[in-house]
């Protein structure tokens, strides 16, 4: 009787084993049948266990569900319900197989059992081929997962700069064209300056379609003539004997001269500097007139007091007429957006306002300029940066961005690399990353009305990367297991009282699937 | 840190493969005629730190993953700047650790009920009552963890509710010690080694499980977390408890695996000096603790100096007898006398194997004696028991049909599909062993 | 000899139940049917928790389909069941003590130091 065991059996495809039975059956089991109720408590122990090494995934989804379900009705929206339904069709199918797989070993049908196998292995490499090509679509339209989810930079390649979205993203530089002297694009990630998003040119988070742009350099008018300060709203004016007639809502007048004749409908600040002006005004907020202060060292020359009528019906502030001081007065009201502002130097070149202006700046300059905390100017040099100028109305009157020095970042990621831990650079107008599928009328207006992103988004995708990924390996672990299975079944190892192998593998297939069932409606279809 | 990782996740599935083993073994490898209840109760503990092995285990191992995960690829589940929960990682880490410290303390407590019940020579009081306290205890562990939060931001609610159920996690362990208690009472106590050994398990768990039942106070508990007096508390029942039962386990296994016998002097003076030295580290710790030193601090104010020098003596004391016990251990298997089958007189099924055993355990079928029955084993000479009831191939109850398949012949039989004809399995005898009626055999007293 | 159509499918000597084809095949189209209703299903809006509680009954009987048949847990010994059970109640256990925690947080503010939130949670409003 002893010696029967050690004859190797062949590939042989017998049936029921009459009297001699499967060499694999172990011999500190009393039979076939105890070793297989023994494997089976085993496998059922095992799968027990995989039940618990997923639930601290679904306690994950529960909670962040359970108390960001904004989260949740927004994120989803990314993923492609096709795919998971494919692939949820293609494990149910596989499932069967691999039920009827173990059918096969059971009744002995060998041919049917390599069939069942290998098909249940073709599904499972056909579910891994489709998670490769989700999570490739992720890559691309870069919706990743935690730190590296930026919702400005953001999903489905809409652009959302282009729109008044508000996205607590990353901090941005923003990109400056020197030639055209115009932002280009880009973001601030400041969340405590004051700002005032209708009034125009002031930057706000994401929002650079509305900057606007001014130089100091205003025009200068010698000779007569009529000025629309709609356009340009500061001027200069110098000469004698000139007419010079103002319509529109000035800012910053400077006449300079002599017996010149100024009608201006309405101006903040008003200069006048000589002697003998006719100035009518219908509404200032202040004007200084005076004579041209002597030079150094000179006695002051004599002069005709310039005469300056405000029609005060009109104006509502009280017009001050200030003193003969040839300073400029900055407005000394208190800027309440100076917080986190660091100041720049003048890069004007020294700069007499009553003097002509001999050298036209080479380059854009500016008074007083502030710059927000998000780029700090390290020295005058090439320019790299944008800077909003908020609320200096002495000089300018409104806001104006002006470029100045930024430091620039050593190096500017790719615009697709999406691990770059820098400062991401956008440009608008222009798709980041070109979106792997085109979206439909329909789906932008849809991604337009959702807004933008809740906070903290990229959550839902650290889940979803987790459950799915982890699914994803114990599918990996499956095919290896089916792979070997299939080896063994071409060998002929498994009879009808040896197919345990086969039934405790497709219960482990089993349990994968019954886990994508649930991670299915969970992630895909939420509404 | 990804090594310290991979070595948890790897120590966390080799400890579920345990589990699932020692599970699937008592279900299906018991000799028929030993049902359940006629498990030693040993057995019964191992099966219930089994089934916390299997359901606890796993959720080590994503929690661990995760933590690299979140480490080396942010995703933020644990980090609130991205919009994670720390208080979440707790959770999932003590959900796997509170059930861990009782797969710790459970299989000590296995060991001392049969420590207990062979050196009182009684039958252990309360059987089912300490086997349903095993398993309960396991399943009741599962629903405590959050009291080791209290103070980490868990809400109010939730650290009432855990500090009721704290409760009744206790009882179980105390219905245990009582049933102890009860079989030492009117025993017939030989106070060896291991004995001693048990003996300390018996008072120092109690102190250990009190302590543990005055922390699962909530109100107590947010003056006591992070003191001495939590140290102390878990040194009582892993050093104090487990160590000192496995101490006690290896002494009463020692001859049986070996065959040597160690020196019985000088281990129970170390047992003693382990017991002392064990008392004199840790239980100025639960003063000091009460009275406000913070664990894990290097410095200290000067009030709690007396302790620390008591607790650094008591290390030296129990440090000493922990060292001599090992040497001692290891000495005995060049210098140890040879042991006999059934040195303590014990009535479980191993002291029929030979010493040291061979290949599966027993070269001709056990036989099955009713559990925890001393009344035929009669101590021969000293240290050496046997069994007055003659052993036959036809045990009390049904013949063992696991036991039979094992025989000392080359073991190349597969079992067949056809039953195995009982009569027909050869035993050899084997010469050292002593056939069951001999002339040394005394009269039945 | 090849694969016998004619084989006994409660042979004595079979170990553990065979599943007949029928079984499978209707338990498998069975769940692709019930995988279109969930699809399908969440077209329709009821709420949304009532998809919701929709999609996890219909996965709740999916996944009792493939556990009773596919894993023949039906024929199988009750104490597999009780494995399995148990299983479920240690991982609802957990979902259930940690939400009830949670759910007792308060609405969780990330703190950024240059804007903290109002009295009384960040710095008196009155100095």
């Amino acid at each position: 009787m002893s010696s029967e065991a050690h004859e190797p059996h062949g590939a042989d495809d017998h049936g029921h084993g009459h009297g001699h039975g499967s060499r694999f059956i172990q011999h500190h089991y009393d039979d076939a049948k105890h070793q297989f109720d023994s494997g089976k408590l085993g496998i059922w122990l095992f799968l027990a266990q995989e039940v618990l090494f997923f639930s601290a995934l679904f306690v994950a989804y529960v909670l962040y569900r359970n108390h960001h379900p904004e989260i949740y009705s927004y994120a989803h929206k990314w993923l492609q319900v096709k795919f998971g339904a494919i692939n949820t069709a293609v494990l149910i199918f596989s499932s069967l197989t691999a039920a009827w797989a173990v059918r096969a070993a059971q009744l002995a049908q060998p041919k049917r059992l390599i069939l069942c196998l290998a098909t249940t292995i073709a599904c499972a490499l056909t579910f891994l081929g489709i998670k490769y090509i989700e999570y490739s679509h992720k890559y691309h339209e870069q919706i990743l997962f935690g730190r590296y989810f930026d919702p400005c930079v953001s999903p489905g390649g809409v652009e959302l700069l282009t729109r008044s979205n508000e996205c607590a993203g990353t901090k941005t530089t923003v990109d400056f064209d020197e030639k055209g002297g115009t932002v280009k694009s880009g973001c601030f990630a400041e969340a405590d300056l004051d700002r005032d998003r209708d009034k125009p040119g002031v930057q706000a988070e994401c929002k650079v379609d509305e900057v606007h742009l001014e130089f100091y350099t205003p025009p200068t008018f010698k000779t007569s003539t009529n000025h629309d300060c709609t356009k340009v709203p500061i001027a200069n004016f110098v000469g004698n004997n000139g007419t010079y007639t103002l319509t529109g809502l000035c800012e910053s007048i400077i006449v300079k001269g002599d017996k010149n004749t100024v009608t201006i409908a309405s101006v903040k600040h008003l200069q006048v500097q000589g002697s003998d002006n006719h100035v009518a005004v219908k509404a200032a907020d202040l004007v200084e007139a005076g004579p041209v202060p002597p030079k150094e060292g000179e006695k002051p020359a004599p002069s005709t007091p310039n005469t300056i009528t405000v029609d005060k019906a009109v104006s509502v502030d009280k017009p001050k007429i200030g003193a003969t001081d040839s300073e400029v007065n900055a407005d000394e009201a208190e800027h309440p957006r100076e917080v986190n502002r660091v100041a720049i130097p003048n890069q004007c070149p020294e700069e007499n306002p009553f003097e002509e202006h001999k050298v036209e700046p080479k380059k854009p300059c500016w008074r007083v300029a502030y710059q927000p905390q998000v780029c700090k100017a390290d020295k005058v040099g090439p320019k790299y940066g944008i800077i909003v100028e908020y609320d200096d109305t002495s000089e300018r009157g409104r806001e104006i961005a002006i470029a100045a020095d930024c430091k620039k970042p050593d190096k500017a990621p790719d615009p697709g690399d999406v691990l770059a831990d820098k400062e991401q650079r956008l440009v608008l107008g222009q798709k980041l990353i070109a979106p792997t599928r085109e979206l439909t009328t329909e789906q932008e207006h849809e991604l337009e009305a959702a807004g933008p992103p809740p906070e903290h988004t990229n959550m839902f995708f650290s889940i979803y990367f987790a459950m799915t990924g982890l699914h994803g390996i114990h599918v990996l672990f499956g095919v290896g297991v089916f792979t070997w299975l299939l080896i063994r079944a071409i060998k002929g190892h498994f009879t009808p009282d040896y197919f345990g192998p086969v039934d405790y593998a497709a219960l482990y297939w089993h349990i994968v699937d019954l886990i994508w069932i649930f991670l299915f409606p969970l992630l895909y279809l939420i509404h | 840190m990804l090594l310290a990782v991979s070595g948890v996740f790897l120590l966390g599935f080799s400890s579920i493969f345990t589990g699932l083993n020692f599970l699937t073994t008592i279900h299906k490898f018991r000799p028929q005629g030993m049902g359940w209840f006629q498990l030693p109760l040993n057995v019964w503990a191992i099966y219930a730190t089994a089934i916390m092995q299997v359901l606890a285990t796993p959720v080590l191992g994503i929690t661990v993953l995760l933590l690299a995960v979140e480490r080396f690829a942010h995703i933020g589940i644990f980090d609130p700047t991205l919009g994670g929960d720390p208080v979440l990682f707790q959770h999932f880490f003590w959900f796997y650790s509170h059930p861990a410290v009782y797969i710790m303390i459970i299989p000590g407590m296995g060991v001392v009920s049969e420590l207990v019940t062979t050196f009182a020579r009684k039958p252990i009081f309360g059987y089912r009552f300490i086997a349903y306290s095993s398993v309960s205890l396991a399943l009741l562990s599962f629903l405590v963890w959050g009291h080791h939060m209290f103070v980490s931001g868990q809400s109010r609610l939730a650290n009432m509710v855990f500090s009721a159920l704290t409760f009744t996690v206790g009882i179980p362990s105390a219905i245990k010690v009582f049933n102890w208690v009860a079989t030492l009472y009117k025993g017939d106590i030989r106070l060896k080694t291991p004995m001693l050994y048990a003996l300390s398990f018996l008072l120092l768990f109690t102190i250990g499980g009190l302590t543990g039942l005055f922390l699962g106070i909530l109100a107590v508990d947010v003056h006591l977390h992070d003191t001495y007096f939590v140290v102390a508390h878990f040194h009582y029942v892993m050093m104090g408890s487990t160590l000192v039962a496995f101490l006690g386990a290896l002494h009463y296994w020692w001859p049986k695996f070996t065959g040597k016998m160690f020196n019985e002097s000088i281990g129970r003076v170390c047992a003693t000096g382990v017991f002392f030295g064990f008392n004199m580290t840790f239980l100025p710790q639960f003063v000091m603790g009460a009275r406000g030193m913070p664990r894990r601090y290097w410095d200290y104010d000067p009030q709690y100096t007396i302790f620390h020098q008591l607790s650094t003596i008591g290390a030296f004391v129990l440090g000493i007898s922990m060292f001599v016990t090992v040497v001692s251990l290891v000495a005995s298997l060049w210098t140890g006398k040879r042991a006999p089958r059934n040195p303590w007189g014990g009535s479980s099924l191993e002291w029929q194997a030979p010493t040291p055993p061979p290949l599966y355990n027993f070269e001709k079928p056990p036989v099955l004696h009713e559990l925890y029955n001393y009344d035929d084993l009669v101590e021969v000479e000293e240290d050496v028991w046997e069994r007055q009831t003659p052993g036959t191939d036809e045990p009390v109850a049904k013949s063992p049909a696991h036991a039979e398949t094992v025989v000392a012949t080359p073991p190349t039989v597969p079992p067949t599909l056809q039953p195995t004809d009982v009569k027909k399995t050869a035993t050899a005898a084997d010469p050292a062993d002593a056939k069951a009626p001999d002339d040394k055999k005394p009269e039945k007293p | 000899m090849a694969s016998t159509e004619h084989h006994d499918d409660h042979d004595e000597n079979q170990l553990g139940h065979v599943a007949s084809i029928k079984v499978l095949v209707g338990t498998g189209g069975t769940l692709l049917v019930l995988t279109l209703v969930t699809v399908l299903a969440t077209r329709i809006d009821f709420g949304a928790n009532i998809n919701l509680g929709i999609a996890m009954a219909i996965a709740v009987l999916k996944a009792t389909l493939v556990i009773l048949f596919f894993m023949h847990l039906k024929y199988d010994k009750l104490f597999h069941a009780v494995v399995f059970v148990s299983a479920i109640l240690a991982a609802s256990l957990f979902v259930g003590f940690t939400l009830m925690d949670t759910s007792q947080y308060d609405q969780t503010n990330i703190w950024n130091p240059d804007k903290p939130p109002a009295a009384p949670i960040g710095p008196r409003a009155t100095q």
